[in-house]
Formats: structure tokens, sequence, C-alpha cells
């Protein structure tokens, strides 16, 4: 596996971490190298091989998945580089939006052209997280039949996102 | 034209200025929305000649085209009622988007609209082809025998000079025409009434599991109003989308829905799929919009049809008193205002543009009407929010946008005081009010700082369980609500923009109070967190007795070209007629002398139906070319 593809694999990590839906799922809405390219291209690629190794160093020392969600709070989401960019790679999962990135983290950290609040794409829309999570269809889009509605929503959590202890490299 | 690509053939400026001036044209009607939509197929189908002007490009008649506005939507970062359709500043429309917190004496010019206050109107319009039935929702509802007479019987707003019992017969086409689910047993409530043998074209939409749990837990609330008590009870609301055909339609020949306008017009758009996406934009075409009766209009092959053109001036003959022909503004391009000018004449006027844009039309000619009312009694349904967080998930954000609601606070001795209102039960949760479903995972992410599994926890339990109650209440006419014109305000074509002027009388206040006690009774019924709030730097924000409240513009512009019994209390007669012109008709909502508790559409294609049986009346005088027999079956769903 090469650099780049060990990488994707690992944002896919990430973003199961962040997300909790599983690599299943995120593969199945086709955005996921649109989205590790939409990040790369807005915040630069340094700045994602950091939250990358971040990640993987948390998620080795972690003993058991407690430990895991405070590291990730801690050494992460409680970042002042890392944290707006993992929340912003939620809010891309769940709803398909890049959201501009906060006016103090561009001042300190760089600003690109790029970095606007903007659908990734019109499939990204309808390809956001947030649908399945409350197993409704995307506003616009793959409607689910008529007279679906009346019936008691299905909400599942089948595809969530598992912890399993990492052996160190 | 061939079938496959279906869009509407269309004539050249310069076509449709010859055949003006060879006298070919028997009616010419100035908007393609449902108005002139419905007067364009009943006059063609008939053998009249008729050209439609309309403001907008047309590239939506094609499947690609329409395909293109479903597109823009998934895009557009706002998610706003035009979010579909394209800024085109040579036919502007109004944006939600547009609208500030007004200055106390200060015009807001940014928007199409330009906002005089003292209240600002978020309320849009579409200038598209097939004009605001693009976003409409498509909710349908009869309006009351009650009120078409609130004058007399409860001493506020405006009689009219026609009953229920007058426009019964029209309701039925227009129910045909749009093609209405609902059933008949379920909408025959404080006095609306069917004829013995009636039933809709298609069998109601199914409630929403949202809708049942509400109902469980309101059914048979009771609320004391002015010595009556009111007793709630959530029922399903007739839909302009569709159903289930019911077979026993026009005893027994039943009703073909029609779909899609284009390519594959009979596989897509037959019934709705639940998109949860009326407003801005059915996907699949299942609502009903004015293209399908244009397009129908078209295949009489009587129709000429001439997008791009802006009607900037109506001309009248100072010795007939008669209008002689009508100016247009024709553009080749939305990002170019070049343009050519033309002339039209016909035998008969039909403006069909909508409330603020006839007004507008008129009032830009300098004709205000004799009786001084061009502009003015605008109304609209003001809407109060009401939102709140259920104890369980209720399966929110699916189905149409709204199945059911509550219409016990439509009726009563208490519209002498308060205005009467209707609640809808939104099946898109808190959009209206927060932008959810995405400002609940900005807050969940950004301050409630969750990720991973408690994330995906509450979003479930912050979207699936919401609940918002929508106050439609009514407004009745007030002169000083009213459209003007500046020339110091136009738009890239030169042609003047409208005017707004708005307030909100202590009677409309008083309803809306009200309306918001109900919510809170509604919530406690539910078990359910009460969240709204209202805001004072919200740009609808005001104080009513001592409580402070937001109200929002239900897109319902009505009662610009008044209908009344005389040229002195009114702009036009009950037949849209005006009384200054008898050659000129202002179709539309614009007529309405009192809206109730009902969306205007409905009310306003009957009326169309009721106008365009005078006009065929009228025409008849002159020699007519009867259309051929197979040119009038395909214009179908015609009425006889």
């Amino acid at each position: 596996m090469n650099t780049q593809q060990n990488q994707q694999q690992q944002f896919i990590e990430l973003s199961g971490a962040l997300t909790d839906f599983n690599a299943f799922a995120l593969h199945g809405t086709g955005q996921v190298e649109h989205y590790y390219k939409t990040l790369n291209d807005i915040v630069g690629y340094d700045t994602v091989e950091q939250l990358l190794c971040v990640f993987q160093t948390v998620y080795e020392c972690a003993c058991d998945e407690h430990m895991f969600l405070i590291g990730i709070r801690q050494q992460i989401m409680g970042d002042v580089k890392l944290g707006p960019v993992a929340r912003n790679i939620i809010k891309l999962w769940y709803t398909g939006t890049w959201y501009q990135l906060p006016r103090t983290w561009q001042e300190a950290y760089g600003k690109s052209e790029q970095d606007k609040t903007f659908f990734v794409s019109s499939a990204s829309y309808t390809e956001g997280l947030l649908w399945q999570a409350i197993d409704a269809n995307p506003s616009g889009a793959k409607g689910p039949g008529y007279g679906s509605w009346s019936e008691p929503p299905r909400i599942h959590f089948d595809n969530s996102w598992q912890f399993v202890k990492q052996q160190s490299v | 034209m061939s079938e496959s690509n279906s869009t509407i053939e269309q004539v050249t400026p310069e076509q449709a200025i010859q055949n003006s001036n060879d006298g070919k044209y028997d009616a010419v009607i100035v908007g393609s929305g449902i108005s002139g939509a419905i007067a364009a197929k009943e006059l063609t189908s008939r053998g009249y000649q008729v050209l439609v002007l309309e403001a907008a490009p047309a590239k939506s008649l094609s499947y690609d085209g329409f395909k293109e506005y479903v597109s823009n939507y998934y895009v557009n970062a706002s998610k706003d009622n035009n979010a579909p359709y394209p800024d085109n500043p040579n036919a502007p429309m109004p944006r939600s988007t547009d609208v500030r917190k007004l200055c106390l004496g200060q015009m807001d010019t940014q928007g199409y609209m330009v906002q005089n206050g003292p209240l600002a109107l978020d309320s849009t319009y579409t200038r598209v082809t097939g004009g605001t039935t693009m976003h409409w929702e498509a909710k349908i509802l009869r309006m009351l025998p009650d009120d078409f007479k609130i004058k007399t019987h409860y001493g506020v707003g405006l009689d009219w000079p026609i009953s229920y019992d007058d426009l019964m017969p029209y309701y039925r086409m227009a129910e045909r025409e749009i093609g209405v689910s609902a059933n008949v047993e379920e909408q025959g409530f404080y006095g609306i009434k069917y004829e013995p043998d009636y039933v809709y074209p298609m069998h109601g939409l199914p409630a929403s599991y949202l809708d049942q749990v509400v109902g469980k837990g309101i059914d048979g609330a009771e609320f004391e109003l002015a010595g009556e008590v009111h007793t709630v009870k959530v029922r399903p609301f007739p839909q302009g989308r569709n159903g289930i055909p019911n077979a026993d339609y026009q005893n027994g020949a039943g009703f073909n829905p029609v779909g899609a306008v284009g390519a594959v017009q009979s596989e897509q758009g037959g019934r709705c799929q639940g998109n949860n996406n009326c407003v801005p934009i059915c996907p699949v075409q299942a609502k009903y919009d004015a293209r399908k009766t244009l397009y129908h209009a078209a295949q009489t092959g009587n129709l000429d049809f001439l997008p791009q053109a802006v009607a900037s001036k109506v001309f009248v003959d100072g010795c007939t008193d008669q209008v002689s022909h009508i100016e247009f503004k024709h553009y080749t391009n939305t990002s170019s205002p070049e343009h050519t000018k033309g002339n039209i004449t016909a035998k008969t006027f039909i403006l069909a543009t909508n409330a603020v844009e006839n007004a507008r039309l008129m009032l830009a000619s300098d004709l205000p009407s004799s009786s001084g009312l061009m502009g003015k009694n605008l109304m609209d349904h003001t809407y109060l929010l009401a939102w709140g967080l259920l104890p369980e998930a209720a399966g929110t954000m699916r189905g149409t946008k709204c199945t059911s609601g509550i219409a016990d606070f439509r009726y009563g001795q208490s519209r002498a005081k308060q205005a009467p209102f209707g609640v809808d039960i939104h099946n898109d949760g808190w959009g209206w009010a927060t932008g959810s479903p995405f400002s609940d995972i900005e807050e969940l992410v950004d301050t409630e700082n969750k990720f991973g599994k408690a994330l995906r926890q509450s979003t479930v339990e912050r979207i699936s369980n919401q609940l918002l109650f929508a106050y439609m209440v009514e407004q009745p006419a007030d002169e000083s609500n009213r459209i003007t014109v500046d020339p110091e305000y136009t738009d890239a074509l030169g042609n003047m923009r409208p005017i707004v002027n708005y307030n909100l009388s202590d009677y409309s206040k008083a309803g809306i109070a009200y309306a918001r006690e109900t919510s809170k009774v509604f919530f406690q019924r539910l078990g359910a967190q009460d969240f709204s709030s209202y805001s004072l730097l919200d740009y609808g924000s005001f104080n009513y007795q001592g409580e402070s409240y937001y109200f929002r513009g239900g897109n319902h512009f009505s009662g610009t070209h008044v209908m009344g019994t005389s040229a002195k209390n009114s702009v036009v007669n009950e037949y849209q007629q005006s009384w200054d012109h008898s050659n000129l008709y202002l179709i539309g909502s614009g007529s309405m002398p009192s809206i109730g508790t009902s969306n205007t559409t409905l009310t306003l294609a009957a009326l169309c139906f009721k106008t365009t049986e005078h006009i065929l009346a009228h025409l008849s005088s002159y020699p007519v070319n009867v259309v051929a027999d197979d040119a009038f079956k395909l214009a179908k769903g015609a009425h006889s």
C-alpha cells in the first residue's frame, strides 16, 4: 500500500470514529475520495498528515474505548489547530457541506481560496449521513415511495463504527 | 414538435408582433403561472387564438431543463424557497434571503421587492415558466363559506360579491385541473360542502407517522373562545399532488394523473414518492405545476408562447377606455439587459402575473384604477411558528412537507375580535424556523461538542423528534398595506420594481398571540419540550401586549386588484374584469377580497375557471374558427 492509499485508509478510519459510521457505510456514499481531496485542497497536505498521525497515535495508545475517546477529545477535538478541521470533517460527512473554517484558524494556519461554505458536489448533498442516521431520505432525492411516511422510522445502528484494539506497528 | 422532448413550441417576438398586426389573437395572456395557464388552456381548447407572454426563459419545459432546477437545488448552499431558480436580473423575483430587519423610516432596497415597512415581509413568488406553482407546497384547501362574508358577519375586512355556492362548481373544475388527492368524508367541516356525488380525483394521501403521534396527544383538546368550545382534531389536508386515482371519480370514469412534463411523462411523477421537498421543487413532478396545464394548451395548436418577454406597459385608448395594446421587452440573454420592444394587441387582455406583479404593471402604466384601489388591500397569510421536541422519534423529515393539520380555529364568533387560523404540522420539522436539519448538525458539532456515537445518537433525538406547528393566520384587507411603484427603483430592463408597504393590525396580532397559547397546550399534552423563541433581532419581530413574537410571510399575496360590487369599491367585478377597461381582466389572488384560512391557489384557480367562462361568452360574439375535434380532445380535461 503506498503512502497515499495508506493515508486515505487512515482518513476513513478517522472519519468512522468521528461520525460513528463504519467504513462500509462511508464507502457507500461514493464520496471518500471527493472529501479527502477537498480536505487536502483546503487545509493542506501537512495538516492532514498531522491530523492522521495524531489519530493513529491516539488509537494505538488507547487500551480501551474510553481511553480512546478521551484521547480524541484532548488531542484532536480540543486542539486549536486540529479541532476545527476535525469538526469540519464531521459536518462534511453529515451534510455534504464544507463549512468555511473560523477566521482565527485561517489567520493562524493559512487561508485557502477554496475555503468557503459550499456543497462539495450535488451528490454530496444527497449522500449526507444525517439522513441515514434518522432513516429519512435527503430532502429532494431518493424518495422512499408512496405512503412510506406513515410507518415509524426504522432507526438502527447496525453500521456503527467499532473500536478495535490496535496493535502497535 | 415531438412528444419526446415536449418543449412547447415558441414564437419569436417578430412572429408574435406580425400575428398581432394581422389580428390573429383573441386573447393575450401575461404570465404562464396557474392563472395564465388555465386561461390559455380553456380558451385554446375552444378554438381561440392565444398568445402567452412569459417574462422568464422556458428551458424547464424540457425534461432536462427541469432537472437543472433540481441540480441547482442540491448544490445551492441556501435552501430557501427560490433556491432552484436562477437569478434573472431581467425578470427578478423576491427571495426571503434578501430580507433584513428594517430600520424605522428607512426603505430597504436590497431585494427585488423594495421594503417600505414598517414590517419587513419575506414572502416570495417565482418568476419562471409555470410561476409560483413551481415552488408551492400544494396544500389545496377550499375556503369556508363563512370566509366570503367576514365584513357582514364579523365587521372586519371585505365581503366577496359572490358566495361559496357560486364558486362551488368552479372549485370542482380547479380540483380536476390540479389533480387533487383527498377524501371528501374527511374534508366536509365548518360549512364546507360538496355536490352529493362528489369525490376528489385521487384518494387522500396517508397521514405521516408524525401526524399520528401528534393526533394521539392532542385530539380532543378543548378551547373556549367567545363562548364556543373548539375541540381539536388532527385532519389530513387535500393535496395538489398525485396519489392513488379514485375509480369513482366522475361517476366511475376515474382519473388519469398527469406526471412529469417532458421526455418520460408517462413514467415519472404519476404518484408522490415522499421526497419531502414539495417546496421548493418536487424532483419527480408528482406535484402539480402550471407547466402541465400550459403543455395541454399548447397541444391544441392554438397557443403562441413567447418567453423572455416582460410586459412593460399597458396602453389604454383615451376615447374608448379600452386597452389598445401591451408593450413588452424581449431579451435574449438573462445576463444582459439588452432588449427589443414590441407591442401586442388582441380582443382581450388578461394579466395573470400575480397579485404583486399585476398591480405593479398597472401602476407602472399609470393606471391606478378609478377606485384608487390598485395595489391596495395587500393581504398575505401571517405565519407564527412554534417548535418543540417530542419525547420519541416521530420520523420527522419524511413524507410530503405537510400531510395534516388542525382546522378547529378557522371558524367561530371569535373572528369578530381576533384573526382565525389554521395549523400545519410540518413533516420537515424545524426547517422553517431554524434551518433544520443542517443547523442541528452545526449545533451538535460546534456548540454541544459531540462526535462519534454520542453525535449519532443525538442526531436522532434532535431531528427525528422534531415537531413544528405553523399557524397560518388570516389577514383581512387593509388599504394601508399596499404595493406601490417609484421610478427611482427599477430592474435591469428599466421596469419599476414593486414597493411593499406592510404592517400587522392588532386583530392579526391577537390571533397570533392566541395561536401561541394553543401551542403551549399542545406541547404540554405531548410531553414535548418547547424550543420556540422569538428574537427581537429577527426581521419579523413585533411586540404584542408585552410579549415578543416574530412572523413569517405566507407567500399568499392577494387583494391588490380587489373584486367588488361597483367601480367605486373595487378594481374588478366578479368576473375579474376591470371596471374601467372592459377588455381587460386582472386574474389571480389579487382579486380576492378576503383569504380566510385557506392557501389561496385553489380559490384563485376556481375564479379563473369562472372568469374564462365569462370571457368565452364574450368572445363568442366574434366570428371564430372552431378547433378541429381531435385537437380538442388533445386538450385533456377541457370542461364542456
